[in-house]
């Protein structure tokens, strides 16, 4: 059973493991791809309904636990090794291990080492340790950290993501599914000169029963209730009224929401009980200000039957066009936002695997290629010494003084 | 002195009709120091030349550590200049845009791989440790002389072969740099051939040859 | 004509014995003897095959084994890195399996059925029983020729050239490729394209939702046309590339990673270095396999993207709609539209110039495309073997099913079919010249949605 479970864990720490289960979903990912063009989306559904396939995930941020785990264990040995502390120095921790006859003095050895630039330490019972430039141990650990987010991210994001989609439009209660949202007080959208967005939208909510107000951005998204806002695409919500020769009576519609940004963007309604369809476009205003920033909106229209084509028009907001008995009118438009409320955890911890990789990526270069980690420790026992050395960088170098220094001991090889 | 490093039959080399080197037998233990001494033309390079494989007898034998040497082919010679003899001239030949490290460092790019730790090593040996980066013109002949001893012995040859190595030194480098040969042959258990003009010089080493007109004429051991 | 056809696919075959006799020293009888049974096999397998079945089935048979077989490179090269970066990674007995004979005669089997079957494909269909039974054994035998040629030329190769098996294999699935690329219908790097393209877009579309990217709308041109590139059709091609060489930069990146062997043990510096000097000969020598293979793969994404057939493509020809924006084209006119090949037309009105072809089906049915797609650049359409080819993505539309909406294919245009012609209206055309072009040559901009 001891045994069973050594092989397991050792099998989960394996750094073979990640490409297996590469291999795996690729291979997967094949398969699906002869059966349909929506691949992904596919082996995404697959994923999130299989129980079995979700594991074989989740032995990535394991794995990614586990070589944190293994690493971070092997640092600590190689630490109390090099400052003394522990009696026993593991070789295989090292790059190189040898066996030579102890010399009566370290002192030249010493001498060698400072000049070569290794700060060198001698701790009781005979052991001389030397190291120079930095260990890419914390960095490693951040990388491993950022894998463990990254991958239970994308587990949890699989498999318990659920979104709703909402239009928060001005003046209307915030949509929630509990109903009493606080009013949108005002939509606002600017042209901002950020590094990556050049827009900004933010939306106000007045405080409700439930909640103070808040305002919700673009990026990062806010949150309400547990779900991130997160805006999609920019629309009108408008009010119209339609009556013609053949419906004196005329036909209303309170709030159609459409997408009609950005301006010259068409979009289509049906006029519901009518045989009439409605096109919309937003018209671009004369002084090239954006209506949708101004709130000055001009609408032009198309008003069809069927597949003829009766009236075009425009109408500003609030006015109505008149002719042959027809009667159109928008007493309102509204600033729309489509948003959708994300509910999914795992949204965080990608972003804290983006952040922990990017100080990783950052980190790793100048120490792996100015300052890499190189170490020596040379242990006395009895009539031999144990000399041991390992290089994150630079190794062609630190192994020439190794080896000399090796020679310089003038000693026998034992092994 | 344990087995022959060296061993000639008849060795001989003629360019046309002059002879350079008539048939020489000639036995070098492994670890002697042997001098070679003669008057200018008497075949003392020739000689050289010929065991350090830069040349080709026209007649005779020449074995090598036990092996034939005229058996090899041109890797094989190639290999055996590499690994198995150190050269040191009268001139140094020393590259003048690099320094001195660097130039030891030459050798062993030609050996096998750069290692300038061992490099360095090898030039604190010969009392350069304080010169490592000065380019050859920075340095008096005795220094000089030296870094091509660093250079001739840092690919451990089992022979190395002296053609008049302190021709261009005054007496105190001269002594300077016998000694340091003296002092490494010591430790490194190399064998040495020297070609010499100099009788003084010449005593420094187990044995003296002295060839004539291409022929062995005398051999004396010194007395040193 | 036939034979020289055939001479890149030989000298791939002739190659691949050789890479094998070397990769397996000391089983040079055996991988003779089965290289030849194999090619004999894959030849004759795939003359029967081809007779008694549709010939696409064939084909389809050898291009997903170099599929198959472009996987397990893929595997065996990470494997491979790993293996020279990572002390500990374990092996799963692979290292006893290739020692063992049987390695050595089913890779000579497997490149020779292969390797057969390819060339077999290459042979033109010839009347007459008696020709039909000797240009296949002719082929066969050839390739036995060549396997002995193969065992001539390994014996002078130079005995410090080793391959270890991940570079043999790399080399061998590299061979494969080129000499499959060449064929239109068992190339594979086209469709990989067209995968990888949809891949990323997907990938990329999914991965920006995931962590709740906002839309073009909010975010900086400049930065969404640098987003935009990964939307793009080259992403396709660049991604293909990357793929395809990926495995055989893992094997030379396998040999260059692999740490030299500890000197430490030695103390004299002379020797520490000519230990190291010859295992870093040893590495250089084992640099070459995966390099050649390097090449083979370029070699072949050259055929793929510039193969060697000759296309029906004729030059479109100009009509003018009457004054009622009606298109007309007489079914029999100078050509008849009934041949069942391409005729292409230009037509130019509402400030457009749209070009539209009209194809005569296998099963005699009259269709209208334009002569672009839904996805690709509008560089248009040629005619080879059966089928149609866009010129962009190389994406093979067997004719039956041009006429047919969706993906790579041809967008039909409706049109009605008389007794004197095709009419079509003129302002459908233009309109649906628009959007698909349009729609092909925006780059990303709804990638948001």
């Amino acid at each position: 059973m001891k045994r069973l479970l050594a092989a397991i864990l050792s099998t989960v720490a394996s750094r073979a493991l990640p490409p297996l289960v590469f291999g795996f979903f690729l291979l997967l990912y094949i398969g699906v791809a002869f059966f349909t063009d929506e691949t992904l989306i596919t082996l995404m559904a697959l994923t999130r309904n299989s129980v079995i396939l979700a594991a074989i995930l989740a032995l990535l941020p394991l794995n990614g636990f586990c070589r944190l785990v293994a690493e971070a264990a092997a640092e600590l040995k190689r630490r109390r090794a090099l400052s003394g502390k522990s009696s026993r120095v593991e070789p295989e921790l090292y790059d190189e291990a040898v066996e030579l006859v102890a010399p009566a003095s370290w002192a030249r050895v010493e001498e060698r080492l400072s000049s070569e630039g290794y700060d060198v330490t001698l701790a009781q019972g005979g052991l001389l340790a030397a190291r120079r430039g930095g260990t890419l141990f914390p960095v490693r650990m951040l990388y491993l950290v950022g894998m463990c987010c990254l991958f239970s991210g994308i587990l949890v994001s699989l498999v318990s993501r659920g979104v709703n989609r909402q239009a928060v439009v001005e003046g209307a209660p915030f949509p929630t599914p509990s109903g009493n949202g606080g009013m949108v007080e005002k939509i606002s959208y600017g042209r901002i000169s950020g590094l990556i967005l050049e827009k900004s939208l933010i939306m106000e909510v007045a405080g409700s029963d439930e909640q103070g107000g808040q305002k919700f951005g673009i990026y990062p998204p806010g949150r309400f209730r547990g779900a991130f806002v997160y805006p999609r695409y920019l629309g009108i919500a408008l009010s119209y009224r339609l009556s013609s020769p053949d419906l004196p009576g005329g036909a209303e519609e309170r709030t159609a929401l459409l997408p009609l940004y950005p301006p010259g963007k068409e979009a289509a309604t049906k006029i519901v009980g009518t045989p009439y369809r409605l096109n919309l476009t937003l018209g671009k205003s004369q002084d090239g200000s954006d209506p949708y920033v101004t709130g000055k909106m001009t609408f032009l229209f198309k008003l069809l039957k069927g597949q003829e084509l009766l009236l075009t028009g425009s109408i500003p907001s609030g006015g109505e066009f008149v002719r042959d008995g027809y009667r159109l009118a928008i007493p309102d438009s509204r600033r729309m936002v489509m948003t959708d409320f994300v509910y999914d955890s795992g949204v965080l911890l990608i972003w804290v695997a983006g952040v922990l990789c990017a100080a990783a990526l950052l980190l790793w270069i100048p120490l792996r290629i100015f300052f890499p980690r190189r170490e020596m420790l040379f242990k006395s026992e009895g009539e031999l010494v144990r000399a041991f050395s390992r290089a994150e960088g630079g190794r062609k170098r630190h192994a020439g003084v190794f080896h000399e220094l090796l020679d310089l001991l003038e000693v026998k090889e034992k092994r | 002195m344990g087995s022959m490093i060296i061993e000639t039959e008849g060795l001989t080399r003629s360019y046309g009709d002059i002879c350079a080197l008539k048939p020489l037998n000639l036995e070098v233990p492994e670890g002697e120091w042997l001098s070679v001494m003669g008057h200018s033309g008497s075949g003392k390079s020739t000689l050289l030349n010929l065991i350090g494989g830069l040349d080709r007898p026209t007649a005779g034998t020449l074995k090598v550590g036990g092996e034939e040497l005229l058996g090899r082919d041109e890797d094989g010679l190639a290999r055996y200049r590499r690994e198995f003899v150190g050269i040191i001239f009268q001139q140094h030949h020393l590259v003048p845009y690099l320094t001195a490290v660097e130039n030891v460092m030459l050798a062993q790019y030609f050996h096998s791989v750069p290692d300038e730790a061992e490099a360095r090593t090898a030039l604190e040996r010969v009392g350069l440790g304080h010169r490592l980066k000065n380019r050859p013109s920075e340095l008096s002949g005795g220094e000089q002389q030296r870094v091509c001893i660093a250079r001739a012995i840092i690919n451990s040859p089992r022979l190395l072969l002296g053609d008049e190595p302190t021709g261009n030194l005054d007496h105190k480098s001269t002594v300077m740099v016998l000694e340091l040969l003296r002092e490494l042959r010591l430790e490194e258990r190399f064998t040495i051939i020297m070609v010499t003009h100099n009788q003084e010089v010449a005593a420094w080493g187990d044995r003296t040859i002295y060839l004539d007109d291409g022929l062995l004429v005398r051999e004396e051991r010194s007395s040193r | 004509m036939t034979a020289l056809k055939l001479i890149p696919h030989l000298v791939a075959w002739t190659l691949m014995v050789l890479l094998l006799l070397r990769g397996f020293p000391g089983r040079g009888r055996g991988v003779t003897l089965w290289a030849v049974a194999g090619f004999a096999v894959g030849t004759a397998g795939y003359v029967l095959l081809s007779r008694m079945l549709p010939v696409k089935i064939p084909l389809e048979i050898i291009r997903a084994t170099v599929g198959v077989s472009f996987f397990l490179l893929w595997v065996v090269s990470v494997g491979a890195l790993y293996r020279s970066t990572v002390r500990d990674f374990p092996l799963f007995g692979v290292q006893r399996l290739m020692a063992s004979p049987f390695a050595a005669w089913l890779s000579a089997v497997a490149a020779g059925l292969v390797a057969g079957g390819i060339c077999a494909s290459r042979l033109p269909g010839i009347e007459g029983a008696a020709a039909q039974l000797l240009a296949p054994l002719l082929l066969a035998l050839t390739g036995a020729l060549l396997v002995f040629a193969a065992r001539g030329a390994e014996r002078r190769l130079t005995s410090s050239l080793t391959i270890p098996p991940s570079s043999l294999l790399g080399a061998l699935v590299a061979l494969l490729l080129f000499s499959s690329s060449s064929i239109l219908l068992l190339d594979l790097f086209s469709p990989l394209s067209m995968k990888v393209m949809k891949g990323i877009h997907d990938f990329v579309h999914q991965f920006m939702e995931s962590i709740l990217i906002p839309d073009h709308l909010f975010i900086r041109p400049p930065i969404w046309r640098a987003i935009g590139l990964l939307f793009g059709k080259e992403v396709g091609f660049w991604g293909g590339l990357v793929i395809w060489f990926t495995p055989a930069i893992l094997l030379l990146l396998a040999v260059q990673l692999e740490p030299l062997p500890s000197v430490a043990q030695i103390r004299q510096g002379a020797q520490r270095r000519r230990v190291q000097a010859a295992a870093i000969t040893t590495k250089r020598y084992r640099l070459v396999i995966p390099l050649l293979a390097l090449t083979i793969l370029g070699m072949a994404v050259y055929q793929s993207s510039f193969p060697n057939v000759e296309y029906w493509d004729p030059k479109p020809l100009t009509i003018t709609a009457s004054p009622g924006g009606e298109l007309f084209i007489p079914r029999k006119g100078e050509v008849p539209l009934d041949d069942g090949k391409l005729h292409k037309y230009l037509y130019k009105g509402g400030g457009k110039e749209v070009r539209f072809f009209v194809l005569t089906s296998p099963d005699g049915k009259l269709t209208v495309d334009l002569d672009a797609c839904a996805i690709c650049k509008p560089d248009g359409y040629g005619q080879a073997e059966g089928m149609v080819i866009c010129y962009y993505c190389k994406t093979l539309i067997p004719l039956e099913t041009v006429g047919k909406p969706g993906g790579c294919n041809p967008v039909p245009v409706p049109f009605t079919e008389r007794e004197d012609g095709v009419h079509l209206d003129a302002v459908t055309l233009v309109n649906s010249w628009s959007q698909t072009v349009q729609a092909t040559i925006r780059t990303g901009k709804e990638m948001g949605k």
